[in-house]
């Protein structure tokens, strides 16, 4: 994974995105303002000194998205086709549930636009309520959803489906307890693999291993850690030391075991 | 000679040089495998090839050692990119000698079916929407199934 805005020398720039293509983008955002009891009950019948609170807030909050980019250094000016801020006012947990939907048909998200509505509208919140109630606090700003663009759609909580969408693939590495004295093995993860078990090489002692073959391995593997259980699946390939092998294949100490997809050159 | 190489390569000096002050070469057969940008999605802007250093080289060494034992060729040259690549890119260059035509452009083929379903390479497309590892073909491994066949 890589963050577009810094570039190959790590500097901040603005990502040109006139190349990019027009879609309907949309993304939601939410975020809470807890209170006390009594001030929700003075904001929900319009008693508060400063007026109508909640009209305030969203009108703050419809500015603060089309203004998003006078405040985030690296955000374009976007001409946003829709802001909604919606309030939802919660007695059992004594708070204003706020989310805010932006729309355009553009060439960037509007993410950002999104949690900086939600965030202005959160700080009008308090802002308008502050003289009866200087302890509440603003809570859990976050994206919720967002569609369209060229890293797809995202639901919070929610993980894509196949086929695996990942960044530009750095390796990664998980480390297996001790490095154990002696007899080791060491395993590689390639390609599709690698990145599905966020795992590039480790190694692992012979003794942890049920029986010295590649089978053993396996089990050993997914004994530290359930998601090499895939190792199992049968198009996955293994090698020992280079050469093609299979479950029954014998292991030795310092031996390199490699497990890699199918191939795809040419 | 095999090589695994990021840069680019020159198919025309490939050639030339595998051919150079031989006079008893009376065919040469080149394949050239290209980036295109269509595959599993539209849009693909680029791939990433991904090998397993040693393993791969090894691999090569064995499909060429085969084309040359089962046909008579005075010469193989394989090339094989990795990293970056964009549509249009060449990724992978054969270049088959030999004294008489046939055997030049079966080489050629039979090197190329072994290597999509025997080398150790991996593509990762990158599209307009999203990255993905690119699955293997039935129909890679019935081409290499033909030479099984044959012998």
């Amino acid at each position: 994974m890589s963050l577009t805005h810094l570039n190959a020398r790590g500097e901040a720039h603005m990502v040109d995105v006139a190349d990019k293509r027009e879609t309907r983008r949309e993304a939601v955002a939410s975020g809470r303002v807890i209170m006390r009891p009594e001030t929700l009950a003075l904001l929900a019948e319009g008693g508060l000194p400063k007026g109508d609170v909640l009209a305030t807030a969203r009108i703050a909050g419809i500015q603060a998205a089309k203004r998003t980019h006078e405040l985030i250094p690296l955000c374009h000016a976007l001409p946003l086709s829709k802001v909604v801020i919606d309030f939802q006012l919660d007695e059992a947990t004594s708070c204003v549930e706020v989310s805010a939907l932006c729309r355009l048909n553009g060439r960037t998200g509007v993410e950002m636009e999104a949690l900086t509505a939600v965030s202005v509208a959160c700080l009008t919140l308090y802002d308008m309520c502050k003289a009866v109630d200087k302890a509440m606090q603003i809570e859990a700003v976050r994206l919720e959803s967002k569609s369209g663009g060229k890293s797809g759609d995202y639901r919070r909580g929610v993980t894509p489906p196949t086929p695996i969408v990942t960044g530009s693939g750095e390796p990664g590495v998980v480390a297996l307890g001790e490095a154990a004295q002696g007899s080791l093995l060491r395993v590689k993860c390639l390609a599709e693999l690698r990145e599905r078990l966020n795992v590039s090489e480790l190694e692992i002692p012979l003794e942890a291993l049920p029986s010295a073959d590649v089978a053993g391995l396996k089990a050993a593997l997914e004994a530290r850690d359930a998601g090499f259980a895939l190792l199992k699946e049968a198009r996955i390939l293994c090698a020992i030391n280079q050469v093609m092998g299979g479950d029954q294949t014998p292991l030795t100490e310092g031996d390199e075991v490699a497990f890699f997809p199918p191939v795809t050159g040419g | 000679m095999i090589r695994v190489q990021q840069a680019p390569f020159d198919a025309g000096a490939e050639m030339a040089a595998l051919s150079e002050g031989r006079t008893d070469i009376g065919a040469l057969v080149s394949f050239v495998g290209r980036v295109r940008d269509f595959n599993e999605r539209p849009e693909v802007e680029g791939l990433t090839l991904e090998h397993y250093p040693g393993m791969t080289e090894a691999a090569l060494g064995e499909i060429v050692a085969e084309a040359e034992a089962r046909w008579s060729l005075q010469g193989v040259r394989l090339i094989h990119r990795v990293g970056h690549l964009t549509p249009g890119d060449p990724i992978v260059l054969v270049v088959v000698a030999s004294a008489h035509r046939r055997a030049a452009f079966e080489a050629c083929d039979f090197i190329m079916d072994y290597l999509k379903t025997r080398a150790p390479f991996w593509k990762k497309e990158h599209t307009a929407s999203g990255h993905y590892w690119v699955a293997e073909r039935h129909s890679d491994h019935q081409d290499a199934q033909r030479w099984e066949e044959k012998t």
